[in-house]
């Protein structure tokens, strides 16, 4: 029992060794570092977008500071980010916005992951007038609270899939189509249904089937086992990397024939690689693609990105690791702008933000969203067994044509 | 309470005392303080159910998000329609001024109290008949079920979450805002010690271990249980509602099944805290509270991704060494320190006869 209390000591000094440590807080520009912080989702339900997130900024944060970094009156700094663990849950993001601020003393945030963590983390940047750069916060809610510190690469939620029943009616002939629709209880899901219900209205499409789907979601067979019955002309799912696996898992487990299927998140979930032919035909919202024809310096093209990306990590970017390395761009070009340390004088500057990456081009509107980006749609498509996302909207970028309807499952092979 | 011993009341001046000064001498740690007045608060009202009525409640989570939903709902429908505040992508901004903002926090926490209690009773009633693992596991459905529905009520956010009101932006001082949450919860925390305080001395905590040790008996001493279960319910609902509206705005933003009914995280902590701490003790919900925060804050960064794991490694040490709590430990080791008188002859010839 004796070795137990002194294990125990020693482990009570351990935490307050630790503790009195953590309440040394860094600067907000540390010598050559300009010292950046972010609360990320490396475990729970987003840890694998998480990953895709912290990836892409790495990335960025390697390649800006090889590259000579930023400079700012006449001296060249490096980017450094701090990285909590946010578990994917809210709560622990807004108190870990509030750790890397108040205690180590961090003056310039990146966003974490998901709408939901970026809700809960913006009041507490707000509060204290901490610029925030975020890539992965896509609900249109966070544009319309008259935030001054929040700025978002990305374009807003309820744009995802708007040009997907755009699309569907197109494909009928200018005719309103029947929407089966299926959405996780989340603040991106839900505004993505926004987005669809706004496209409904819009071109009288109806409305037959809204399910509402679980977080940690492992099973939609309820919603598809309407969708047999009562075949729509398109079904829209949206829960993350999670629903578009289980969605694509379950459609073919349950051979379920539906002209056009749309989603997100298919390329962060690696569904042409995990699923293959399975997802074949899938239509998804995407906020970039490799094979567009932005460009920038630091990255060169879209391609390019791809390509140094897979090396790095070994597998190909997702639109989500693509944006967040688009943040630290514009974090870089606001710096330097400003030219200054000052925080009111990095948001201004971020504020008149006019620029183009690689991942597209960005300005940013009155609520922080940016304005000067379309979404774009792309298809798995197959050859063999090898599957591909192959842009088809915006026009301007397709690649390959809209494949409709998609073939039964009886007539695929 | 009238018969403080000296010994305890410099202890208890200290810890206020220590309580108050806080938020000042690591001002930087407000929020994280704040969250230990909570846990504390949760702890020891769980302690009521688990520790000293021997039913293991992981129901009391729906009384926490209940509190925060319904302060939050209160501050907010008090002043402006709650539907267009709660409404996605609301393209209207309403702004609570200083009084507002207060008076709407002061009544939102007042039925953030007496809701949850109301519903203990309900609820309690119903199922306060099951024992044993029955009443665990039919708790642990209330949780769950509450975030489900919560996420599909619309004029509380549904799956898009709640913007709890902001700080008023009148009061320039960025520290004021810390500052009252931690005090709200620092009071709560008073409020809930000598609650249960009172409680721990007198004949209604004897009734709970009456229930704990032997219902059946107790029962046939006359006693009726039944309506006793249900009181001790409401009195942790009570707390543990506000517990929750004061996280609710400390937080900023509610999301049925992450923040609120959180059965997952904060359900689940405040069992863990309770039993670290030694359940059925005044101090262990205390200490186990404070020594899981600690924990929890010190070293989690240091291991990302691994915490969980830890956190695993830890209920096992627990549960292996430490299966009293560490009260239950410290009393096993120290028994004089805890006023009993222990006859070593009659100890040893007892062991000697096992």
């Amino acid at each position: 029992m004796n070795k137990l209390v002194k294990l125990f000591i020693t482990s009570i000094s351990a935490i307050t060794l630790a503790l009195v440590s953590f309440s040394s807080s860094f600067a907000k520009v540390e010598g050559d570092y300009i010292v950046l912080g972010s609360a990320i989702s490396l475990t729970g339900k987003y840890s694998s977008n998480g990953v895709h997130t912290q990836n892409g900024y790495n990335m960025a944060v390697d390649r800006i500071n090889k590259m000579g970094g930023v400079e700012v009156q006449g001296k060249k700094y490096k980017f450094e980010i701090i990285y909590y663990d946010d578990e994917s849950n809210p709560k622990r993001a807004a108190q870990l916005a509030e750790r890397l601020i108040k205690q180590d003393g961090v003056h310039y945030m990146l966003g974490p992951y998901s709408s939901g963590l970026t809700k809960a983390i913006a009041p507490v940047t707000e509060k204290y007038k901490i610029p925030m750069v975020e890539a992965n916060g896509a609900s249109r809610s966070l544009f319309t609270k008259g935030y001054k510190y929040l700025f978002a690469v990305l374009s807003p939620a309820n744009q995802y899939l708007e040009v997907a029943i755009d699309l569907a009616v197109e494909k009928n002939g200018g005719k309103g189509v029947r929407i089966a629709q299926a959405f996780e209880q989340d603040a991106f899901s839900q505004d993505v249904r926004l987005g669809i219900l706004d496209a409904a209205k819009r071109t009288g499409s109806e409305i037959i089937i809204d399910d509402k789907l679980p977080k940690e979601l492992n099973d939609m067979a309820a919603t598809l086992a309407k969708v047999k019955a009562t075949k729509p002309d398109v079904l829209v799912v949206s829960g993350h990397t999670k629903g578009a696996l289980t969605a694509i898992r379950q459609i073919s487990e349950m051979k379920v024939d539906v002209p056009m299927l749309a989603m997100t998140h298919c390329d962060a979930a690696k569904l042409s690689k995990q699923h293959g032919k399975k997802s074949e035909y899938a239509l998804c919202a995407s906020q970039w693609h490799k094979n567009l024809s932005y460009k920038d310096k630091f990255f060169g093209s879209g391609k390019k990105y791809d390509k140094d990306f897979k090396k790095e990590f070994g597998y190909a970017p997702p639109y989500q690791s693509a944006e967040s390395s688009a943040a630290l761009l514009v974090f870089k070009d606001a710096f330097e702008r400003a030219n200054s340390f000052d925080r009111d004088a990095v948001r201004d500057a971020l504020k008149t933000t006019e620029m183009q990456t690689f991942y597209g081009n960005i300005k940013f509107g009155p609520g922080g969203q940016n304005t000067a980006k379309p979404m774009i749609l792309f298809q798995v498509r197959c050859k063999g067994d090898d599957c591909e996302n192959k842009v088809v909207a915006p026009t301007k970028w397709a690649s390959d044509k809209f494949y409709h309807p998609i073939p039964k499952w009886s007539e695929r092979s | 309470m009238g018969n403080i011993k000296q010994k305890d009341l410099i202890l208890y001046s200290g810890l206020i005392i220590l309580g108050l000064a806080a938020p000042y001498l690591f001002s930087a740690f407000k929020v994280q303080l704040t969250y230990l007045c909570v846990l504390i608060v949760l702890a020891m009202t769980w302690n009521l159910q688990g520790g000293e009525m021997g039913y293991n409640t992981f129901g009391n989570i729906l009384f926490y998000g209940l509190g925060m939903y319904l302060t939050a709902s209160v501050q907010v429908g008090m002043f402006f329609p709650l539907a267009e505040w709660t409404e996605s992508g609301g393209e209207k901004t309403f702004v609570h001024t200083t009084a507002q903002y207060f008076q709407g926090i002061g009544v939102g926490l007042l039925v953030a109290a007496i809701v949850p209690a109301i519903v203990a009773g309900a609820i309690g009633y119903a199922i306060l008949g099951l024992r044993g693992h029955y009443f665990a596991i039919c708790t642990l459905g209330l949780g769950i079920a509450a975030g489900e529905i919560a996420g599909g009520i619309e004029i509380i956010g549904a799956g898009q979450g709640f913007t709890t009101p902001p700080f008023p932006a009148e009061i320039v001082d960025n520290e004021a805002r810390g500052k009252f949450f931690y005090f709200l919860s620092f009071a709560l925390l008073i409020g809930t010690f000598v609650f249960v305080k009172y409680i721990y001395g007198s004949r209604f905590r004897l009734i709970l271990n009456a229930i704990r040790d032997n219902e059946d008996k107790a029962e046939a001493m006359g006693i009726q249980t039944m309506k006793y279960k249900i009181t001790g319910w409401m009195c942790s609902a009570f707390f543990c509602g506000l517990a929750g509206g004061i996280m609710g705005g400390l937080i900023g933003y509610i999301d049925s099944t992450d923040v609120a009914f959180d059965g997952r995280e904060m359900g689940v902590f405040m069992v863990l805290m309770a039993i670290l701490g030694g359940k059925g003790t005044l101090w262990g919900p205390v200490i186990g509270a404070t020594l899981f925060h600690f924990f929890k804050e010190g070293l989690w960064t240091f291991i990302l991704g691994w915490q969980y794991v830890a956190l695993g490694v830890l209920i096992v040490v627990i549960v292996v060494y430490f299966p009293e709590g560490l009260m239950g430990w410290l009393r096993e080791k120290y028994p004089e320190r805890f006023g009993e008188v222990i006859d070593e002859k009659d100890r040893k010839a007892q062991v000697e006869l096992k």
